[in-house]
């Protein structure tokens, strides 16, 4: 893999109206991100050959990429809808990458987003089903919890650990006008939050969005001539703990140290390398244990490294800079992508990060199995 | 039995005698004939080995509190009452894990890696759930 560092960049990004969009529909979210991502990248919908999508959210439809392209009005070479849960949106990125190494297209649109917040017709039922429901195992957050559970009974990490990282979201979406959350959040208020199931806090847990975005990838070469100065994708990992969350130390120890290790050998780089990171953070625990397990410490010791504003702007490695999906809003990692590449362009006003030249971007999906990474650079 | 008001249990193809078992409050899981692994959820094959060959085996019903959490709120109106309620992944002394719920004691005197047991609770004529219980 090491060949295809470098050989691929994201050309344009963009996402719909976010939060509560209650007049747009699944598609009409995904279709107005497709629309602000070409805009970005000054492309029209004809230069694009490929369409990849994330098929697991949007209710009874089966062909995802079909449908939206149907809406977008084009054909496309290569097409597929794919789910790895919250690693799908960096993994669209890298089979992207793949397929047009492959020669099966050139120019890919990767788009995420549906109504998680005014959908009117419920997602889930509770139906069925046997070895967790009948105990009342409900929601990711449960599935979740059991890892900072496990993880507070070997290192000793505590709430006032996972406080700091919502604290930290909460202040970086202060400065992100789009971002959900804009009220002050102070450590008090973190602990004073009702639990949704102990370990976790409501601020453990990320928001419940509408809104959709798109990430348009082509060939470094292709790139050089495009309207934006292409974000390079340097490195790319990915790794499932497929056995599940249950099974040895898939708890405490996520499919993001293969699948980091993975992407920092691509890249030639180090985790000190990194000017910042936009983790996938669907609980606070995720976002912690994910900066461990990529090496920015020993695993144990995320509690103490998330703390006193290392993750802050200004701190060493300022982290989910626009609010993240604890207080921006949450697209399963698409905004992820979006926020690292605006950072390597310099776009990101008051929470710029001062020459950021590399970020490190995570999915993480299936209920903690599932792991995605990539490594950029301007 | 016929008020119980949380799912329950829809067995599949490869969980029926593991349901059996339960019913008649013995915990029976899958223990594979080529490389001796037990395992668990129910399931065609080995997953250390692939072997097709098993039997169905009692086993003891103790082990320990490998992580849990505490549910505050009810995402299923059948919980209501028992909040706040634990879910606990319990390892068997065999070696599976398996979700089930901590009884017997205050949600708050759960710990990881604290011993448990298996207790059996008939939640209607037909099914049978284990559970477990501070040993």
């Amino acid at each position: 893999m090491a060949s295809l560092k470098d050989k691929y960049a994201i050309v344009g990004v963009g996402h719909s109206a976010l939060g509560k969009v209650p007049e747009l529909s699944d598609y009409g979210l995904q279709v107005m991100a497709v629309k602000a991502a070409l805009d970005d990248a000054g492309l029209k919908k004809t230069d694009v050959d490929a369409v990849i999508t994330h098929s697991h959210l949007l209710g009874a439809v089966r062909v995802h990429h079909q449908s939206l392209s149907e809406r977008l009005g084009i054909d496309t070479a290569f097409g597929v809808s794919l789910s790895a849960g919250g690693a799908t949106s960096c993994l669209m990125v890298q089979v992207a990458a793949a397929a047009i190494e492959a020669g099966f297209c050139k120019t890919v649109l990767c788009v995420h987003g549906d109504k998680g917040a005014t959908r009117k017709t419920p997602t889930r039922g509770d139906g069925g089903g046997e070895f967790g429901p009948e105990y009342g195992l409900y929601g990711a957050a449960g599935a979740h919890a059991f890892g900072l559970t496990r993880h507070m009974h070997e290192y000793g990490t505590t709430h006032d650990h996972m406080g700091a990282i919502a604290v930290a979201c909460r202040k970086h979406a202060q400065l992100n006008p789009v971002a959900a959350m804009q009220g002050d959040m102070t450590l008090e208020d973190y602990h004073n939050s009702r639990w949704i199931v102990w370990p976790f806090h409501l601020f453990d847990c990320c928001l419940r969005s509408d809104g959709a975005a798109a990430v348009i990838v082509t060939s470094a070469e292709r790139a050089k001539d495009m309207k934006q100065k292409p974000v390079y994708v340097m490195g790319m990992g990915q790794t499932n703990n497929s056995r599940g969350y249950i099974w040895g130390d898939h708890m405490t120890e996520l499919g993001a140290k293969e699948s980091g290790a993975q992407a920092f050998a691509m890249a030639g780089l180090k985790p000190k390398d990194i000017d910042t990171a936009q983790i996938y953070d669907c609980f606070t625990y995720i976002l912690m244990a994910t900066l461990e397990d990529y090496g920015f410490c020993k695993k144990g010791e995320g509690g103490p490294f998330v703390s006193g504003g290392r993750i802050e702007l200004g701190g060493e490695l300022p982290t989910n800079t626009s609010g993240g999906m604890l207080s921006e809003c949450y697209i399963e990692g698409m905004l992820q992508i979006v926020e690292g590449v605006r950072q390597l362009r310099g776009e990101c006003g008051p929470r710029q990060v001062q020459d950021a030249e590399t970020a490190i971007i995570s999915g993480n999906g299936g209920n903690a199995v599932c792991h995605s990474t990539l490594i950029l650079r301007n | 039995m016929n008020d119980y008001a949380k799912p329950i249990p829809t067995p599949s193809e490869d969980s029926g005698p593991y349901w059996e078992a339960t019913k008649s409050h013995e915990l029976r899981l899958q223990r594979c004939l080529a490389c001796g692994a037990f395992r668990f959820p129910p399931g065609e094959v080995c997953p250390e080995c692939t072997s097709e060959d098993y039997e169905w085996k009692t086993v003891s019903g103790k082990g320990r509190v490998f992580s849990f959490v505490i549910y505050h709120r009810a995402y299923h109106p059948g919980f209501k009452e028992e909040l706040p309620y634990v879910v606990a992944v319990i390892e068997l002394d065999e070696g599976p894990r398996m979700l089930s719920n901590v009884t017997g004691c205050k949600p708050e005197e759960v710990r990881c890696d604290m011993p448990v047991e298996v207790t059996f609770e008939d939640i209607t004529d037909e099914m049978t759930l284990p559970k477990f219980r501070p040993a």
